[in-house]
């Protein structure tokens, strides 16, 4: 067991393919409720006139705030037991990894997302690897997504990465 | 919030002044319910130290990361801007203890119209390890 590879041949194969086409609105509330979650109170989001000052034209969301815009409903059947969903990263099909972490994330921001923003993001599995890191074997999923917005303009490009071991 | 920091008063070597941040189980709650993120993890602590031998409950990766973006955008003032964040989750962080975020400036040049700065940046913990590490690049204004 303990040499077979964690990343499975049906893993394998899901290295390069599109996962998901998304459209998501930004909702000026849920923004703010998770910079106010993380303790940021930056004016720039929170208040339309300190935002103008700045050249915005309204308030923008905090920018690691756009990987929530996509986050759908969340119905409690069908999650694992670990309480994430079974599907995106917990529906990789991997040996002797059930154990899931946020592993990094890397963004270029191109241009402000705003409330009433209605973002596309496109997602590919950029790769699944096999790693050993200090606590042992683990396996590294790195997932690109693309966000663009009604105007068709591509506002974010992003890295996100997910420990599983 | 401080005073704006101008392009021309920063040098490659300086330092960011490191932020002391805790976070404690409220935060983990509201930051859960923020992100829809039902991930044991985060909230249920016999779960964590007996079904995944963890040996707490841990602070979500993202938040981390958004602390320590919190301390970029605070320090590139009202009229700086992030364009680039990149960090890597290294280690994991526990609810009261004290995390410590810095960065340096590792390089200044003009790109596209636009003045930007260079970082690397970091979370780290009381013991010294670097829990959080990662890069960053901001624009500046320039000096009216």
């Amino acid at each position: 067991m303990a040499d077979e590879p964690m990343v499975t041949p049906e893993a394998q194969a899901m290295i390069g393919s599109e996962t998901r086409r998304d459209t998501g609105v930004v909702y000026e509330k849920e923004a703010r409720r998770w910079a106010a979650a993380v303790g940021d109170l930056n004016p720039r989001y929170f208040d339309e006139d300190a935002a103008r000052e700045q050249g915005f034209r309204d308030t923008p969301i905090p920018p690691l705030f756009v990987s929530q815009v996509m986050q759908g409903v969340t119905t409690r059947d069908g999650l694992r037991p670990d309480g994430i969903p079974g599907g995106g990263g917990g529906g990789i099909p991997l040996n002797a990894a059930p154990r899931r972490m946020a592993g990094g994330e890397e963004y270029e921001f191109l241009a402000p997302i705003y409330p009433g923003d209605t973002l596309t993001a496109v997602s590919r599995i950029a790769n699944i690897e096999e790693k050993t890191g200090r606590s042992g074997r683990f396996v590294l999923i790195t997932r690109e997504t693309t966000y663009t917005n009604q105007d068709g303009v591509v506002v974010v490009r992003g890295r996100l990465s997910t420990i599983a071991n | 919030m401080a005073a704006q920091v101008y392009f021309e008063d920063v040098s490659v070597g300086d330092e960011l002044p490191e932020v002391v941040e805790t976070v404690d189980e409220v935060q983990l709650f509201f930051f859960s319910a923020a992100t829809n993120n039902g991930h044991r993890i985060h909230y249920d602590a016999p779960y964590t130290t007996e079904v995944e031998q963890r040996p707490n409950i841990l602070v979500h990766g993202p938040l981390q990361a958004a602390l320590l973006a919190k301390l970029v955008t605070d320090w590139h003032g009202p009229a700086g801007h992030l364009r680039r964040f990149r960090i890597q989750n290294r280690g994991n962080a526990f609810p009261h203890e004290q995390l410590f975020y810095g960065g340096t400036i590792t390089d200044k040049r003009e790109e596209g119209g636009e003045a930007l700065v260079d970082l690397d940046i970091y979370e780290r913990n009381e013991g010294g390890d670097v829990l959080v590490p990662g890069a960053a690049t901001v624009s500046l204004p320039r000096r009216p």
